[in-house]
């Protein structure tokens, strides 16, 4: 995994993927773009919870809505600041969705471009666009791993047999892209 | 937070969250990251370095401080740049939040 993405001389990061990569990334903007792209929320989204006990609600919450909790968490956990967490949510949830979408369509362009060459798609990230390639990565693993409701022991190798086995293999196939990328910019 | 593929990973020590209070000072605001079982130790360093130009160890230190005891303290001041800083991470996916400074 560690070769998919390298530096060149300019300090470009230059992405070499499978052409099964390719089409699963693809894939990701519209599926993301459906959950970001969600009508502003009102008050009622404004609810408090313990980040800690996030990862077993107790009520049987749509997983969208749980995905959006995650990509969109609360400011503030203190309950009386509410009117301060929905002035922050005013100015800035409307920002957050932009900066996610831009990073959905600067990720897609780049996939539009990429050339094959010797069995592989090659494609050259501006830093702008390399940072589009984190965060759409990082918000699908996020997603992903709500969904899915993924812990930190999470033993991907066990997972094989699961009924979420597909959900799985692409959450750790993203995990392994994103670590490499990382691995690649630090 | 989880680590790249093939490390291993540790039991979190958890914390119970800091009761909130509502304090009427002058008192900083701080800026709080969480743990999560999603984010990668890495990406994590890297984004406390981007954002806050902290230096490889002191990101490293904040990111094992927050994947060892829940959480950790990423910066502080006003209520208007705690509230900056939450918006900065949230868009890099870290799960932060704001409160009054104690004391």
């Amino acid at each position: 995994m560690s070769s998919i993405f390298r530096k060149n001389r300019r300090g470009e990061v230059v992405a070499r993927l499978r052409p099964e990569e390719l089409a699963l990334l693809r894939g990701l903007p519209a599926e993301l773009r459906a959950l970001i792209d969600d009508p502003v929320r009102d008050d009622a989204d404004v609810t408090h919870s313990d980040p800690e006990s996030e990862r077993a609600p107790e009520t049987a919450e749509p997983v969208d809505d749980a995905v959006r909790r995650r990509l969109f968490p609360l400011a503030y956990l203190d309950p009386t600041e509410e009117d301060a967490e929905k002035e922050w949510q005013r100015m800035v949830h409307p920002e957050l969705v932009r900066s996610k979408l831009d990073a959905l369509s600067l990720l897609a362009g780049t996939l539009e471009r990429a050339a094959e060459t010797r069995g592989r798609v090659e494609v050259v990230l501006s830093p702008e666009e390399t940072e589009a390639w984190l965060g759409v990565l990082n918000d699908a693993r996020l997603a992903l791993g709500v969904a899915l409701g993924v812990t930190e022991d999470l033993d991907l190798e066990a997972m094989a047999g699961d009924p979420a086995a597909a959900g799985y293999a692409m959450y750790g196939w993203l995990t392994a892209l994103q670590g490499a990328l990382v691995d690649a910019l630090l | 937070m989880t680590g790249a593929p093939g490390t291993t990973t540790e039991e979190t020590i958890v914390e119970e969250p800091v009761e909130a209070e509502k304090i009427v000072t002058d008192a900083p605001w701080i800026v709080i990251v969480w743990n999560d079982p999603v984010n990668l130790m890495s990406y994590v360093v890297y984004v406390f370095q981007k954002l806050f130009g902290y230096s490889k160890n002191k990101a490293t230190k904040l990111m094992l401080d927050v994947h060892h005891k829940g959480k950790a303290i990423v910066s502080h001041g006003t209520r208007e740049k705690a509230e900056a800083d939450v918006a900065r991470l949230h868009a890099h996916g870290l799960w932060a939040t704001m409160e009054h400074e104690h004391g």
